[in-house]
């Protein structure tokens, strides 16, 4: 392994990131951690302890070979494809979905490491077969075939965002692996179709999207969670309420530190902290592209593609959900939403990428 | 393909990935930005509107003052409680929502299932009972500390109080639920009594309890102003005391109303009208009858019935509904007439009982008519046949123009809700026939308001004055805030003729129909009137009289009307000028004006009796002598031991004194006679027959008492009396007098 500096500008941006997101977990949660638990630190205690762990792997993982991840991959994706299986039948609960495996000191969610493995799993084997991609059935149909049955399993859950994020990451990576423009525009009918069918055939997906058309005429029950972000965004104008000074994570929107937290950021830091975090955000795909187009080999540029699209596909559709623009969906925010096996996860990620980054090619 | 190739694409493709990304990003910049700053301020407001809750600190409204201060309307402090429903579910593991509402239930007397569904409904404010008094409120306020209650809340409020109950009520007007104004002065200076309420503005989180931290803004309420009225609440009593003795002696089935006007100034000394209500209880409907007959409608009719009769008690006859005036009207055609110069009070005129005027045969109300007569006598005769030819004379467009002078096609802008405006001919139809009718007071409407103030006009030297109910708006330190002047509107007549009429009209008193009015040394001035309702030949009236005095300098004005008398008598003649009498007499005795007597009145007055107990019978001779007064002695003594009637007591001249010289006298007692329906001759010849003393009152001490006779007497006939005792007899006018 060449040994050479992380990309400086891609650590700085996911310190910034994890601290201003450690700074809204505590301010966005402490009034419903009061409320439940009584005490208000209750959810920022845990997050913190979870950071300093993610850092430590993120370190840890910069200066592990990501090579070496190349051999592991069919077996974590064996794994983790065991993990949906199994989260169907010893998963919680939660909100009318089973999406969480209790570890005991934790929870975690199986679709976060399905995420990391198919990424895992496509750059390498693209990388070792540049030219499968060519054709269609031996070539492109069998990735394909992963992805259908890993958003199978999440389906059943079920659990829409995590396919959507997994179809989404799959798909770029063939696309940018080499796969034949022809080939993923066809898939474009059976994914619209596809989606349709989805749609029309759950009620709890259709509400949605009547609430998402106009949330105002149900206001207090399915609109009710978009129409508390909207106030939260609008209540912040462009300087904001002040840090801490949200009046919507009083109860307004539920579980403000979760889904909902960049609503709460844009009330309380304003348009002007909104953009800032958004600019951070793009500044860590920029660096992220750029580390993957200086990857050593396509296997590192095809990692580092799928992790930046990762953090992509999750950040653009929390920020469209929270603002309105698409309907309700549970995606979390990286490195801003509360949840510690998440944090870890992105965090392992950013590892990675920084791994890759101390073996570029060129600076 | 080379590995380079690929990595060319690779790089391309990355590219496309990236660019992306960046329109993705681009967008929700631009849709973040368009809801904080194009959108924020209107979702701030609906944010804030959902995070706060505000409450209302009522404002203190102002008293309503009577020209002397004494307060007509007050509030007193009271206090209503409200309940948070969430906040008491926050807290049901301290008390349950059952028990709390069983406390509560009994403290203040609710329906225990209505107060627990209040308590546990899903929202954020309840009222919970309204304006309880202060020991109430303490009670709750100790089972809120007792019990550890949260969520129930004691607001100050206050609550309208009328200290003389019905008094003025037309005028005064009262308060709903949320202390606005409903009706009357209430109603109009509603802007200026309530003030402006303040308000607690405190955030609430999403489950409707206050949030952790304080968020309190606190705009303070603003006291109301007082209204001072130009209303006197003595002179209110007066008019309100005799209009109802005359309400039910004459059983007026649609009621009765009485102005009493300065016409100097044009300020309302009082107005009533009857049967009236009890401010402190406006929604009681107080005819027991009405109230009956309600409670047996079908239950979706009753509101109806209900809101209807209420709307008829609280309606301000006086200013609201109009009237035919009639024969009172004449005051404004001898003006008219008197003021153009087409009469002279000498002019004779012929009345044959009945005029031709174009087509139509217009009768005097006197069947038979009353012969040759001067044009003052025509007015005291109050003859219609006169007044055809006198209105005639004015013509039609002169007419016109006095009675738009008068005020009579406009609202007079008092400041009292839904004042009328009265209905008159369209010029246009406005002939021969028409002005002949609207000579004596027919055929055409207008308020009592504008009656008053027009006659005002005539009293005051031929000014109409702006007749107005509110003197002065003052603050809660008792400063004037706002003065509401005297306003002069237009001269309608000239000085001259004013004074001239004036006399005439206290001939009207003195010798002509409206001697009922008549008052010793007071110079009464009037006109009566009787008008039969529509359509006419039903037996329906309105009778009324219009007076003022003194006739040399007027002070008051008193106008009453009664609608439709249903005891015999109607004309306004017999029944309405002792209402204005005992009105004038306790008024013009209150305001203290002095009573000038004339010769012929002297002579006729009254004088106290004076003490003579412990002096001799010779001594005493000479004291009664002196006082015009007669003496019979009883006994054999020297020395008076008692007297009857006792010293103080006030008699007509010429009354006999019984004197008693020895102990154990035995009294001589003697029975009553009946006086009733007699004139006053024959009544005080009757009474001193049996031994007793006369007091007339009413009309029988009018010097014209031709077709006056008595209708009260005190004692009643067949009563045992000790001899000398005074028998009060009042005297009314029953000759037909329009």
């Amino acid at each position: 392994m060449k040994k050479g500096q992380i990309d400086f500008q891609f650590f700085i941006t996911v310190m910034a990131l994890l601290a201003l997101g450690l700074i809204m977990v505590f301010s966005s949660s402490s009034e419903s951690a009061r409320h439940i638990f009584g005490n208000a630190y209750y959810f920022i205690n845990r997050q913190l302890l979870w950071a300093v762990i993610s850092v430590v792997a993120m370190m840890a993982l910069s200066k592990f070979d990501y090579h070496r991840f190349g051999k592991l991959s069919f077996p974590i994706l064996l794994i983790s494809g065991f993990l949906l299986v199994l989260v169907l039948v010893v998963g919680e609960e939660i909100n009318g979905g089973k999406r969480w495996i209790n570890l005991g000191f934790s929870t975690f969610q199986p679709s976060e490491a399905a995420k990391i493995s198919i990424i895992l799993f496509f750059s390498y084997s693209l990388s070792k077969n540049p030219n499968i991609l060519k054709t269609f059935w031996t070539g492109l149909l069998p990735y394909l075939a992963v992805l259908g049955i890993f958003s199978g399993f999440l389906m059943l859950e079920p659990h829409f965002s995590g396919t959507v994020v997994i179809l989404g990451i799959g798909v770029v990576i063939l696309f940018v692996g080499g796969a034949k423009i022809l080939h993923l525009a066809m898939l474009g009918v059976p994914a619209v179709v596809g989606g349709w069918i989805l749609i029309f055939t759950s009620e709890y997906r259709m509400k949605r999207i009547t609430a998402f058309l106009d949330p105002f005429k149900d206001k207090l029950g399915d609109g009710w969670q978009i129409i508390q972000s909207l106030y939260a965004i609008g209540s912040g104008g462009i300087f904001g309420l002040g840090l801490g000074r949200s009046r919507q994570k009083f109860l307004y929107i539920p579980e403000p530190h979760n889904d909902f937290i960049f609503s709460i950021l844009c009330e309380e830091l304003g348009f002007i902290g909104a953009l800032v975090t958004i600019l951070l955000f793009a500044a860590l795909i920029w660096r992220g592209i750029r580390i993957a187009m200086n990857a050593p080999d396509t296997f590192g540029s095809l990692l580092a593609v799928g992790i930046t699209t990762l953090i992509a596909v999750e950040v653009i559709i929390n920020i469209a959900v929270v603002t309105s623009s698409m309907p309700v969906t549970g995606m979390p925010l990286p490195f801003f939403s509360y949840g510690g096996t998440a944090l870890f996860a992105i965090m392992c990620c950013m590892g990675i990428m920084l791994n890759i980054s101390r073996q570029s090619v060129q600076k | 393909m080379s590995e380079s190739k690929t990595r060319m694409q690779i790089k391309k493709r990355m590219y496309f990935v990236l660019f992306c990304c960046t329109l993705l990003f681009a967008a929700l910049i631009i849709k973040t930005g368009y809801l904080q700053i194009v959108k924020g301020d209107e979702l701030q407001k609906q944010a804030i509107e959902q995070q706060t809750r505000d409450r209302i600190i009522n404002s203190k409204r102002g008293t309503i003052f009577d020209c002397n201060e004494k307060p007509l309307a007050v509030s007193a402090s009271v206090e209503t409680v409200t309940a948070s429903p969430a906040e008491i579910k926050a807290n049901s593991e301290n008390i349950s929502p059952e028990t709390l509402a069983n406390g509560l239930a009994e403290i203040l007397a609710l329906d225990y299932n209505a107060l627990y569904e209040k308590l546990t409904k899903n929202t954020s404010y309840e009222i919970i009972k309204r304006k309880i008094e202060k020991d109430e409120a303490d009670r709750v306020r100790n089972y809120i500390h007792e019990n550890k209650v949260k969520g129930i809340r004691l607001d100050a409020d206050t609550k309208r109080f009328y200290p003389y109950g019905s008094l003025a009520s037309h005028v005064i007007g009262f308060t709903g639920l949320d202390n606005q104004g409903l009706e009357g002065i209430e109603m109009v200076f509603d802007k200026y009594l309530k003030g402006s309420p303040g308000r607690i503005v405190s955030a609430k989180n999403a489950a409707g309890t206050d949030m952790p931290f304080k968020y309190e803004k606190l705009v303070d309420p603003q006291d109301g102003l007082n209204v001072v009225l130009t209303i006197d609440e003595n002179i209110q009593r007066f008019a309100e005391k005799h209009l109802e003795t005359a309400l039910i002696e004459n059983k007026l089935l649609k009621g009765a109303a009485c102005i009493v006007l300065n016409p100097e100034t044009g300020e309302i000394l009082a107005m009533t009208t009857k049967p009236d209500y009890d401010l402190n209880n406006p929604f009681y409907i107080q005819d027991e009858q009405i109230r009956l007959a309600i409670e047996q409608l079908m239950p979706e009719e009753r509101e109806k019935k209900r809101e209807e009769e209420l709307r008829k008690m609280w309606r301000n006859k006086a200013v609201v509904d109009s009237y035919e005036p009639g024969s009172t009207f004449k005051i404004f055609t001898s003006a008219m007439a008197l003021e153009e110069k087409v009469v002279s009070l000498n002019d004779r005129f012929f009345c044959g009982g009945s005029k031709r005027v174009g087509n139509y045969n217009i009768r005097c109300w006197k069947a038979g008519g009353h012969g040759s007569q001067t044009f003052l006598e025509g007015v005291q005769n109050s003859c219609n046949p006169v007044f055809i030819e006198v209105g005639a004379r004015v013509g039609t467009e002169r007419f016109r123009h006095y009675f738009e002078g008068l005020g009579f096609t406009q609202k007079s802008g008092i400041e009292l809700p839904g004042e009328a405006m009265g209905i008159f001919h369209s010029p246009n139809y406005f002939n021969e026939v028409e002005l002949a009718t609207c000579s004596f007071g027919q055929s055409f409407q207008i308020t009592p308001l504008q009656m008053i103030a027009g006659v005002g006009a005539i009293a005051n030297e031929g000014k109409l004055m702006w007749p107005h109910l509110v003197k002065q708006l003052t603050d809660s330190d008792g400063n004037v805030v706002k003065e509401y002047e005297s306003q002069f509107v237009r001269q309608v007549i000239s000085k001259e003729t004013s004074q001239q009429l004036c006399s005439i009209l206290e001939t009207v008193v003195s010798k002509g129909t409206g001697s009922g009015a008549y008052i010793k040394g007071f110079r009464i001035a009037g006109k009566t009137g009787t008008s039969e309702k529509i359509p006419r030949g039903n037996g329906k009236y309105i009778a009324s009289f219009v007076g003022f005095a003194p006739a040399d300098d007027p002070q008051v004005v008193c106008l009453v009307i009664m609608d439709e008398p249903s005891a015999g008598l109607y004309y306004g003649g017999q029944i309405a000028t002792p209402v204005v009498r005992n009105i004038m007499d306790d008024v013009l005795n209150y305001l203290g004006i002095e009573p000038a007597y004339t010769p012929e009145e002297k002579e006729t007055l009254e004088s106290a009796v004076p003490n003579v107990v412990g002096k001799s019978i010779s001594e005493s001779k000479t004291i009664l002598a002196g006082s015009n007064l007669k003496y019979r002695i009883e006994g054999a003594g020297n020395t008076v031991i008692s007297q009857m009637p006792k010293a103080g007591i006030k008699v007509n001249q010429q009354s006999t004194i019984t004197l008693y010289t020895e102990e154990n006298k035995t009294v001589t007692m003697t029975i009553v006679p009946n006086v009733l329906q007699k004139s006053v001759v024959d009544a005080s010849n009757a009474v001193s027959k049996a031994d007793l003393n006369i007091k007339i009152v009413g009309a029988g001490s009018a010097p014209s008492n031709g077709g006056i006779i008595s209708y009260r007497q005190e004692p009643a006939a067949g009563e045992s009396v000790e001899v000398g005792t005074v028998v009060t007899v009042e005297f009314r006018r029953v000759e037909a007098g329009e």
